[in-house]
């Protein structure tokens, strides 16, 4: 009964996601932006590594590490894009980023 | 024989090639050139003529072939085509010489000797040709040339004009030639002349009224038969050796001589249309003549008028006579335009009738050619016109009545207005100072005159034409001697030029400035002067109907095909981007939302809850 | 060991595409030397495919001098790079050469900025062209005309004349389109017959062998024909072509009016019609109304034009319509003298576009009205624009003649042609009335007050030397064409008879020749 169970490791994925999702969706600064992004991604984690566990495989594992390698080098290249968005416009709020626009 | 006939064809070409690349500023040399052309085509064709095989002659070779379509180079000469190589090549040469002097102090002299060389190139093709095809290639290169030949002093506004013209005009008549031929060629499977006659003569239901009424239309061109002769006295702009020799003894006969080699196509209904069309040519041609001033544009009409004659002639069922008539007609009109020619040259280019008078003292030689020529084209006794016309006449009068009326009366008129020209010009005093110096010109000119104005008076006793000239007019010549009435003809043809005379006598026998018929008669005066109004109803059609149209098409083409087509393809696809950049605001969380709600749309259809 | 004939073939080719590059890279250096070598590239094609037409051999069966390379990779999909020539593509190959050559020199001697540029495009545009006439294998044969088709677009982007940009847009959007439609088409062929090779030969074995059904045939025949339509300017598509030709520089025009704009007739007469007849049959009334658009409204329009050059242009479109009616025909009278005119009038709109640069040169406007009496002043320039209008309207002695009254005669075969036949023979006299109206407005009269003013700053000189050799070269071979028609039709004949002999669609209407005995049959 008190067991946990894979629900339970989704249930929590679920919540990380979405509160990622919430927070890039709401949040102006690109720093939270960025920072939800990788709490997204670590739910996904969270499902990932349940999955593997009651499938008993490595591959959910596996992709996991990809995962972490891939979210390392994303937030190098966001936070190294911020900072250049930074030295250029001093501001690190996403509505400033429209040049692209008109 | 068949290298002679190659060289006679290919002289004059090479003559132009010369010209055209080497003596473009060697005008004497150009001059002589086309002159030695002209008279080595004359000795050939005699040669040919009188020395050739005597029976029709014919010969053809591959010329290519398109797609399961031959076309072959060939020749044919029978009778007709004799008779009119006889009449090119001679009053041709005799044109060229008279241009030495005519055109002695003109610059462009190479120009103009070249454009003869090319008329003369195209022109002894029509009449060597053995089939349609190539005879509509030379058709088209005649037209060519008299353009260049029409456009020769083509600063002047009237020479542009008149040159378009009469190349436009033309190619309305050769749009129904066209058509006709390719017609002739699918009905027949053949367009040789031999072989048509052939067939024709097997199966003579293979010919429609159509077909020869489409291949008419080349001859309503070329010879400038109504409704397309508004052409030819505006081709009067050009120099007057050209409109004496294309506009009044070959090109526009070239039309009759179409005629005659294809007579064998003919219904009777296509016949009796042609014979109606000549006639009333004849008569209308003549009022027009009778108002003129320009002495160049009276002679044009009466070619016109005399054109209808052979028409007639050849719709009447005789085109034997509209062969005799097209010979004494290259003759005497021949003459009359060279002589006009004379005159013209010797009262620098003063071309009003009425700024003459007198010349008969001044250019005796002139005058008294021109005498033979006006005598001849009213018919006199015993001159050249005298048999020809008077034989159209006796022949209408007994098959058609009505055509008879109207050619009689033209015969009348042509008395008239020929005289009148003959008065004005050459009796009397001068009107103005040009006349009154006025002085004759060089040999090269008045031998032409001499030699024309010889055969003027002679050139109608056919007896004595040598069997080969005159074989393809000795059958409605002889049909013609044994018809009933000849008395009486001869009764009516004396009293339509004495009347012609005596009223020119009436009217115009004292000098004055004004034209005596517009002074008695003024409203007859005025309405042939409106020439029925068909320069007005063809520059309508130019300026109200064609060039408006032509501008609303272009403004359509505008409106719908480059703005409705074009431009509304182009104003969508930008209507539809201007709808999905509403989309686009450039808020990176507006791009997060979009994105999120399309996952969840896929996963709500992944999960099939649209249904299926 | 590379035979002769391979040697020209391939040069004509490669000459023009390593000239590309040469010029691309900035070499060489100093401006005589470009001169020199620009002959030397415009020239060898020229020179290439003038032997390389005397050599053709009338009797050889199929494409002469072929080419085959089958080892490039693309072979499983059916690619080869296959090259030669037959009597269809021989003479066009010709008139590519001679076209090239002469828009080349004018290129050179017109002194624009950015000269090397020019000449890169130009030489690529030609490189295209040349490979265009010469491939078998129709993927090729497409990505040849996209060679020269993207050159067109810079070319008129970069040195056209007024409103240019807009103009290149247009022509890019509505010539992609086009090439678009026609390769959905080609495709479309290769993917229903199933051949092992793109080429037509192994094609039209296939079609032999699984003949398409109706309905697969019909579409297949519908977007070749509109696409192809659209690259030649087919009666509502023809917009680009009017506004095209007034922007390029007069090089491209030459070779885009009188060369490129063939691609699409060419690919009707050599690969559609043979291959589908009774789609085309099934289509013919819709071209041929279309076509008849394009003679008399085009015509029409051509009529109301004041400037020279948009004169020229819709009178090369209204005389697409002939093509277009020829092929319509479905005979093969009708597609030899839709080739025959394709040469011809491919010779005398170059030459025309050449005489309007002379003249623009002489007067710094093309406006007809400002002009006049210019036949005084060089009278050179005047006799050969009359003998450029009087080609093009069609006077006998010109090759254009010979495929106008070709197209006439194919079009009297059958009876529901006929009406054709009537009302597009109306174009004769349109294009004299709208040719003769340039020549006396532009030469004859006298000189007008704009021409006095233009003359009193610098005098209006006749043709030199470096402007009389290309015109008098493509104004020479008109007239040879035109005397000697055989020079062209034998090679024709050959090609046009393998492709349409056992697919007429006449056989019920019996072929008349020049023997009595053929016509007594008809009766």
């Amino acid at each position: 009964m008190n067991a946990i169970t894979p629900t339970h490791f989704l249930i929590l994925s679920f919540l990380l996601v979405g509160i990622g999702l919430m927070g890039l969706l709401v949040r102006r600064n690109l720093l939270y932006t960025l920072m939800s992004l990788e709490i997204m991604l670590n739910g996904i984690n969270v499902a990932l590594l349940a999955f593997s566990r009651v499938g008993n495989s490595l591959d959910g594992g596996i992709l996991v590490f990809f995962i972490m390698t891939v979210a390392a080098s994303e937030v190098a290249v966001g936070l190294a894009l911020l900072v250049a968005l930074y030295k250029g416009r001093k501001s690190v709020m996403s509505d400033d980023a429209c040049l692209l626009r008109n | 024989m068949i290298e002679i006939t190659l060289g006679i064809l290919f002289l004059p070409l090479l003559s132009a090639a010369i010209i055209l690349l080497f003596l473009r500023d060697k005008a004497d040399l150009a001059a002589k050139v086309s002159v030695g052309a002209a008279g080595g085509v004359l000795l050939a064709s005699l040669w040919l003529i009188f020395a050739g095989h005597e029976e029709s002659f014919t010969w053809n070779t591959r010329w290519f072939s398109l797609g399961g379509w031959e076309l072959r180079f060939g020749f044919l000469i029978d009778g007709p085509a004799r008779l009119l190589l006889f009449i090119v090549s001679f009053v041709g040469f005799l044109i060229h010489v008279f241009s030495l002097g005519y055109m002695a102090d003109d610059s462009a002299r190479p120009r103009y000797f070249g454009g003869l060389s090319i008329f003369m190139f195209s022109m002894l093709g029509i009449t060597l040709a053995d089939n349609l095809i190539m005879i509509f290639v030379f058709w088209e290169l005649v037209g060519f040339s008299s353009y260049l030949l029409i456009a020769h002093y083509f600063e002047t506004e009237e020479a542009s004009q008149a040159s378009r013209k009469a190349f436009i005009v033309n190619r309305v008549g050769d749009f129904g030639f066209l058509i006709g031929i390719v017609l002739t060629y699918w009905n027949f499977g053949t367009v040789n002349l031999n072989e048509l006659a052939d067939l024709a003569d097997f199966s003579p239901d293979l010919a429609s009224t159509v077909l020869c009424l489409a291949l008419a239309c080349g001859f309503v061109g070329k010879s400038a038969q109504f409704p397309l002769h508004v052409w030819l006295p505006d081709a009067m702009a050009g120099p007057t050796p050209v409109s004496a020799l294309i506009h009044a003894a070959t090109m526009v006969a070239a039309g009759i001589y179409l005629l005659v080699r294809i007579d064998f196509l003919f219904t009777e209904q296509a016949l009796a249309a042609i014979a109606l069309l000549g006639a009333a040519m004849g008569l209308y041609a003549g009022f027009c003549a009778l108002v003129q001033r320009d002495v160049k544009k009276i002679l044009a009409y009466s070619t016109l008028s005399q054109l209808g004659y052979m028409a007639a002639a050849f719709g009447l069922g005789a085109p034997g006579l509209a062969l005799f008539h097209l010979t004494t007609h290259a003759f005497f009109k021949a003459l009359m335009f060279l002589g006009s020619g004379s005159v013209i040259h010797a009262c620098h280019h003063e071309q009003d009738v009425f700024n003459y008078g007198g010349l008969r003292k001044r250019m005796p030689v002139t005058a008294y050619t021109f005498l033979v020529g006006v005598l001849a084209i009213s018919g006199i006794n015993f001159t050249s016109g005298y048999f020809s016309k008077d034989a159209i006449l006796l022949w209408a009068y007994n098959f058609n009545p009505p055509v008879f009326l109207l050619l009689y009366s033209g015969a009348i008129l042509t008395s008239l207005y020929m005289f009148r020209l003959y008065f004005l010009t050459f009796e009397g005093e001068p009107r103005s100072r040009q006349a009154s110096e006025a002085r004759e010109n060089s040999s090269f000119m008045t031998f032409p005159l001499v030699v024309l104005g010889i055969l003027s008076l002679f050139g109608g006793y056919h007896s004595f034409f040598p069997e080969r000239l005159a074989s393809c007019l000795s059958p409605d010549l002889i049909s013609a001697s044994v018809l009933p009435h000849h008395l009486w003809m001869i009764v009516l043809g004396t009293s339509a030029w004495v009347v012609g005379l005596s009223l020119a006598r009436m009217l115009y026998g004292q000098s004055s400035p004004k034209d005596s018929l517009e002074l008695r008669f003024p409203g007859f005066f005025e309405i042939c002067r409106t020439k029925l109004f068909f320069d007005e109803i063809y520059e309508f059609y130019v300026k109200r109907i064609q060039d408006p149209l032509a501008r609303f098409l272009e403004v359509m083409e505008l409106l719908f095909i480059s703005g409705l087509m074009v431009r509304g393809s182009a104003g969508l696809a930008a209507l539809v981007s201007m709808l999905f950049k509403t989309l686009y605001l450039g808020k990176i969380h507006l791009y997060a939302l979009w994105f999120v709600l399309g996952a969840l749309g896929f996963l709500a259809y992944a999960a099939g809850m649209f249904g299926r | 060991m590379m035979s002769f004939d391979t040697f020209l073939l391939l040069g004509a080719i490669v000459t023009p595409f390593f000239g590309w590059i040469l010029f691309l890279c900035g070499f060489p250096r100093d401006d005589r030397k470009i001169k020199f070598v620009g002959y030397l590239i415009f020239g060898f094609p020229c020179l290439a495919a003038f032997l390389l037409f005397l050599r053709f051999d009338l009797l050889q069966e199929g494409y002469c001098f072929e080419v085959l390379y089958d080892r490039m990779g693309l072979q499983k999909l059916g690619i080869t790079f296959h090259l030669g020539l037959n009597g269809i593509s021989s003479p066009l190959f010709a008139m590519a050469g001679l076209i090239g050559f002469c828009a080349g020199i004018t290129a050179i001697h017109s002194n624009p900025e950015r000269l090397r540029l020019y000449l890169s495009m130009l030489s690529l545009m030609l490189a295209g062209l040349m490979g265009l006439f010469a491939s078998v294998d129709l993927f090729f044969y497409y990505l040849f005309h996209e060679f020269a088709l993207i050159p067109t677009f810079l070319m008129i982007g970069i040195w056209g004349g007024r409103n240019r940009s807009g103009i290149a847009l247009e022509l890019t959007i509505y010539l992609t389109l086009g090439a678009l439609v026609s390769l959905g088409g080609l495709i479309a062929l290769n993917v229903f017959l199933d051949a092992p090779k793109f080429d037509f030969p192994s094609l039209s074995e296939a079609i032999g062998q699984t003949p398409l059904n109706g309905s697969a045939a019909w579409k297949i025949f519908g977007l070749l024909m509109f696409g192809f339509g659209i690259l030649v300017a087919l009666f509502p598509f023809h917009t680009w072509a009017a506004r095209g030709y007034d922007a390029a520089p007069a090089p491209v025009s030459m070779l885009h009016a009188g060369v490129l704009k063939k691609f699409g007739l060419y690919g009707l007469v050599q690969i559609a019609v043979p291959l589908l007849p009774e789609a085309a049959v099934h289509w013919s009334p819709w071209l041929m109304w279309l076509a008849l658009g394009n003679v008399l409204f085009v015509g029409m329009v051509a009529v109301a034009q004041t400037n020279f050059k948009s004169m020229i242009s819709y009178g090369s479109i209204m005389h697409m319509g002939y093509c277009f009616l020829g092929i319509g025909a479905c005979s093969a009278l009708g597609a030899a003298s839709a080739v025959m005119l394709m040469c011809a009038h491919g010779l005398s709109v170059a030459l025309m576009f050449l005489l309007a640069e002379f003249v623009y040169r002489r007067t710094d406007t093309l406006e007809m009205n400002e002009i006049g009496g210019l036949g005084g002043k060089s009278p050179l320039l005047a006799c050969f624009c009359i003998a450029a209008v009087l080609a093009t309207i069609g006077l006998p002695g010109f090759g254009n003649f010979w495929g106008e009254f070709g197209i006439f005669l194919s079009l009297g075969e059958q009876i529901e042609h006929r009406f054709f036949l009537g009302l597009s023979a109306l174009g004769i006299v349109l294009s004299a009335i709208f040719g003769l109206r340039a020549v006396s407005r532009l030469f004859f009269g006298s000189p007008s007050e704009s021409l006095r003013k233009r003359e009193k700053k610098c005098p209006v000189y006749d043709l030199k030397g470096k402007e009389l050799f290309p015109a008098a070269l493509i104004l020479g071979s008109l007239i040879l064409i035109g005397i000697c028609p055989s020079l062209v039709s034998d090679r024709i004949d050959r090609a046009v008879s393998d492709r349409y002999s056992s697919n007429s669609p006449s056989g019920s209407t019996s072929k008349p020749s020049c023997c009595p005995s053929d016509g007594d049959s008809d009766r």
